[in-house]
């Protein structure tokens, strides 16, 4: 729309000044200044004289046999649970919009972990996880399903494994939600083509559902795998790394460096990598995506 | 016909079988909070482990003793506070700039909504050492409302981005008649844009009180007093020692700290999908 | 009706935060108000006594209103933190100049952070420094010292003892070890299973860092550094050093060895159920075990003696201030805290004092802690130098591998005695 007058452009301009100085003191500058220090000694031996040292941070980080670890796990992390939520939201909001009675009993009960703190259900997943807790207990002597207790928190890909556990239970009934809206808005006249057809539930839901969702996909599928790489408190509360910085994540590790160790310059080149990495998977998802339409 | 008919409901009863497992998964590990939150902390190791406390071990011991703590109340308050202050500093300022981006061209635009875009990609955490730079320089570490902008930077992109595609899908017709009777920009935007772009304005606030609410790596990094902590913080302040933690005392804060953000989603959580339905996620 | 309700709803949260803008609008007067009367002086104090224990509510309740109505200028604000987070919390607001007044620190960090030029040097700043400071064990002001200067003063001290289980004991007829041999036999000999079939172990170690294996290197004859903590090589991969962390990962292969995995069960809960017979732990673990399992019976003896002798690891915390602080008032309170009164009430809460007064006063000699004031003199401390975090990450790491993934000690520990001789040499 064209601005009528210059009073409307002023009033605009007034609507968009505290979103704009917001956005750009506590996130545009944050990140210029991050890609700055990115390229400088920051640590505590140099408090005070930050000297330039160009691509050091980044080969320093690149060459970390921890941070290759961190990512790995990260990366693994994303890749098990964001299909691993989605497939699971999907079910549940296929299942909950079928069904013809308590659609919103089951909406709150499938939300109820999206809406629990991190820090809480971290920590009930450490005490349900436990070697010595309920878990190992029902699997062993109830149902014999091990012989001896399993050290779940103990190792890499226990410690991992249940961070990731954690991240599927957690996300489904977000998904859910997001689906569920999606679902509603797919016209019913197109099922109701379909049923003339003679289309059963299964060739209805890939021939007209999931192609009516895609651009929901899509966005699910970006926003997930933000959260995928955002892995933190989980990580920290459960095993905080251990055993030796082997279960670390990209941001926990981050976390360390900056705050643990003060090494400042390197942390930032680790987020501005974690950044990157980012905006080309983004770039990379919806590319596909719309090729597939091409198709 | 009626052959049909049995066949829905032999399908119906399995969807409902298939639900209630899941939902069962889902509230398995917060029953397991609640009931260990009722056991006494001596307790948690007995053997054989019960998932429910015996009648005469359930004790309440772990409750009175939270919620004599004072700084359980201060904790709490400070948590609610940063979380109502973000989501309505928020919706305000992310349905001014949604409107102003989805119904007027002005210079910048595209860059501006690209910037939005970018900065939803990054996660948050990885800005924390630069933000805790800037908090420093602007005073406001170790400050409970300080926490306020930064989290509200943080859910505006997201916001203006749902709340963008919700107002596109209101028709430019109800702005032209406001305009032909003599309105200005403003009255649009509060006679039209906010009432009838509240479901998706809801439905964002949710997700920005879950975000402040539940917020853990920046509140733990610039709040130092004891006093100015949030929940999480607090909570996770009980778990520390790796020698001797107290279970029932950190679940029966859990559960305590669980319940407002519960009651608040029941009563809201009608808006939830209307509010995404014909919101954002659009082409 | 729909819509009425959203708009409702709205219109609450609207109204809400009128609110609370109204309120910090009143807070932010009253604060501009409260700058031009004659305020008590805050002073800001961080520790790790932690938030549940009798030391903090000893802190809170009695010490620090004393300290208050004793200097009524001042108010002091206590701000607990857990033990790892206070170093990095302390870290981060030094870059930020954003440090408390005051701190309690570990005796191990202060190397660390004098390195980084953020304590004050007390005995060239204070002019009644010699006064205070001889009022305290020369053992624990050393703690303090470094390059030249006292940076500290000593606020407490303790070493680690053998706690163990004294049925498990009589139901084996052993008593309590004296030598390392001894010791490895009782634990081979409790572990296994009990009435339930559950595991128990002999030994519990929380974590693997330097204050956890440091006794065991030492009294085996081992070593971590040379004395003037120079150089690693040649101690921390000597035959002695090996040879012990070999013992324990053997131990650990056995399930003899446990507790420092993130599943395991919590050492105060572990001993107190009767799943781990013995551990090394200092004098606030009575407390603790009164507190969580009061009919639990348990005995102390001292560390075992290997080929070495019996050496344990000192502990303890200073109190120190930092630059760009109050020093006046910080200096006030430190002077408080190490005061006989305020030493002798934090002994009863398991706080060895380190005031002369106070170890001579009746708590401290009704208090047990006879066999920790006796284990302290043959004790040795962790290298106090500055990069002594750093080493001691990189030494866990390390141990780490070779207790829990069975990795070669030789060859582990050789590597890490070359990444600390560098670490030795900034």
């Amino acid at each position: 729309m064209n601005l009528r007058s210059s009073q409307d452009k002023l009033r605009v301009g007034l609507l968009l000044l505290p979103g704009i100085l917001m956005f750009a003191i506590f996130t545009i500058y944050p990140i210029i200044k991050l890609f700055l220090m990115s390229f400088t000694q920051w640590d505590f031996g140099s408090m005070m004289d930050h000297s330039f040292i160009g691509f050091e941070n980044y080969k320093a980080v690149l060459s970390d046999e921890t941070f290759r670890i961190a990512f790995e796990n990260t990366i693994i992390y994303t890749i098990v649970t964001v299909p691993g939520q989605m497939v699971l939201g999907l079910l549940a909001a296929t299942f909950i919009h079928s069904i013809p009675k308590f659609q919103v009993p089951f909406r709150v009960i499938y939300y109820i972990p999206v809406i629990t703190s991190w820090v809480i259900v971290s920590l009930v997943f450490r005490y349900v996880f436990n070697t010595e807790g309920m878990l190992n207990y029902v699997l062993t002597n109830v149902l014999h399903l091990s012989e001896s207790f399993i050290p779940w928190l103990d190792t890499r890909w226990g410690g991992s494994g249940v961070a990731m556990m954690l991240g599927i239970w957690k996300g489904v009934g977000w998904n859910m939600v997001v689906f569920l809206a999606a679902l509603q808005s797919v016209p019913q006249d197109l099922y109701e083509a379909a049923e003339i057809d003679g289309c059963g539930s299964f060739q209805k839901f890939f021939k007209i559902t999931l192609p009516c969702i895609k651009p929901t996909i899509l966005f699910a599928l970006v926003m997930l795998t933000i959260g995928g790489f955002n892995v933190f408190t989980s990580i920290k509360m459960i095993t905080g790394g251990k055993p030796m910085h082997q279960t670390e994540t990209v941001l926990t590790w981050m976390y360390y460096k900056a705050f643990n160790t003060g090494e400042f310059g390197y942390a930032a080149a680790l987020s501005f990598i974690v950044a990157i990495v980012l905006v080309f998977l983004a770039v990379l998802q919806f590319r596909a995506m719309k090729n597939k339409d091409a198709n | 016909m009626k052959f049909k008919l049995t066949q829905k409901t032999t399908k119906n009863i399995i969807l409902y079988v298939f639900l209630l497992l899941g939902g069962a998964v889902s509230i398995m590990p917060m029953i397991y909070m609640i009931s260990t939150s009722l056991k006494p902390n001596g307790a948690l190791y007995e053997f054989p482990p019960h998932f429910f406390p015996s009648l005469e071990q359930l004790t309440t011991e772990n409750y009175s003793y939270i919620f004599s703590q004072e700084k359980f109340y201060l904790n709490f308050l400070n948590s609610v506070v940063v979380a109502v202050a973000t989501v309505i500093l928020a919706a305000f300022i992310s349905t001014a700039l949604a409107f102003c981006l989805a119904r007027f061209k002005f210079p910048g635009r595209k860059f501006l909504f690209g910037l939005i875009i970018g900065t939803m990609i990054i996660p948050g955490t990885t800005l924390i050492i630069t933000q805790y730079q800037l908090a420093d320089f602007l005073n406001l570490t170790n400050k409970l409302w300080g926490l306020i902008p930064f989290y509200t930077a943080w859910v505006i992109p997201f916001s203006t981005f749902m709340i963008k595609g919700y107002i596109e899908g209101i028709p430019r017709e109800y702005d032209e008649a406001v305009y032909a009777d003599g309105g200005t920009v403003f009255t649009v935007f509060f006679k039209i844009i906010v009432p009838l772009a509240s479901p998706a304005i809801a439905s964002v606030s949710i997700f920005n009180f879950l975000t402040a609410w539940e917020e853990f790596p920046w509140a733990l990094t610039v709040i130092n007093d004891n006093l100015k902590r949030t929940l999480p913080i607090a909570i996770s302040g009980f778990f520390g020692q790796h020698q001797f933690t107290q279970w029932g005392y950190v679940f029966a804060m859990s559960v305590a700290s669980l319940m407002p953000v519960l009651i608040v989603f029941i009563c809201f959580q009608k808006y939830f999908v209307s509010g995404l339905q014909s919101g954002g996620i659009k082409e | 009706m729909k819509k009425e309700n959203i708009k409702k709803a709205l219109m609450l949260v609207l109204s809400v935060f009128l609110i609370l803008g109204i309120a910090t609008g009143c807070t932010n007067s009253s604060e501009t108000d409260s700058d031009q009367e004659t305020e008590p002086v805050v002073i800001n104090f961080w520790h790790h006594y932690s938030a549940q224990s009798a030391e903090n509510e000893t802190l809170m309740n009695v010490l620090i209103p004393k300290f208050e109505e004793e200097n009524p200028g001042y108010k002091v604000n206590a701000v607990s933190h857990e033990w790892a987070e206070l170093h990095d919390k302390i870290i981060v607001s030094a870059s930020s100049d954003s440090l408390p007044d005051v701190a309690r620190l570990d005796i191990a960090w202060v190397p660390e952070f004098q390195k980084m030029d953020i304590l004050v040097p007390l005995d060239s700043e204070m002019a009644d420094f010699n006064e205070v400071a001889g009022g305290l064990l020369d053992s624990a002001m050393s703690t303090g010292y470094v390059k030249g200067n006292y940076y500290a003063l000593g606020l407490n001290t303790n070493t680690k003892i053998l706690f163990y289980n004294v049925q498990a004991f009589e139901d084996a007829g052993i008593t309590a070890p004296t030598t390392m041999d001894e010791m490895f036999e009782a634990i081979a000999k409790l572990s296994g299973t009990n009435e339930n079939g559950q595991q128990v172990w002999g030994l519990n170690e929380p974590a693997l860092a330097g204050w956890n294996i440091c006794p065991y290197i030492w009294s085996y004859g081992g070593s971590i550094t040379n004395d003037n903590y120079t150089k690693a090589t040649g101690y921390l991969n000597s035959a002695k050093t090996v040879e012990i962390i070999q013992k324990l990962a053997d131990m650990y292969a056995d399930g003899q060895l446990t507790g420092f995995n993130s599943g395991d069960i919590p050492m105060t809960d572990g001993f107190g159920t009767g799943r781990y017979m013995m551990l090394l732990e200092g004098p606030w673990k009575s407390a603790e075990m009164d507190g969580a399992y009061p009919d639990f019976k348990y005995a102390t003896a001292d560390m075992p003696a290997g080929e070495a002798g019996s050496h344990s690891v000192l502990g303890g915390e200073d109190i120190a201030m930092f630059k760009n602080g109050n020093s006046e008032g910080a200096w006030l309170f430190m002077k408080f805290m190490t005061s006989e009164f305020a030493e002798e009430e934090m002994a009863k809460c398991g706080q060895i004092p380190v005031n002369k007064e106070a170890l001579e006063s009746d708590t401290v000699k009704n208090a047990d802690f006879a066999p920790f004031l006796n284990a302290i003199t043959t004790t040795y401390a962790r290298p106090p130098v500055a990069s002594w975090s750093e080493i001691d990450n990189a030494l866990s790491v390390a141990v780490t591998d070779i207790i829990v993934n069975g990795a070669d000690a030789q060859a582990t520990l050789d590597a890490l005695a070359e990444t600390v001789d560098g670490l030795l040499a900034e």
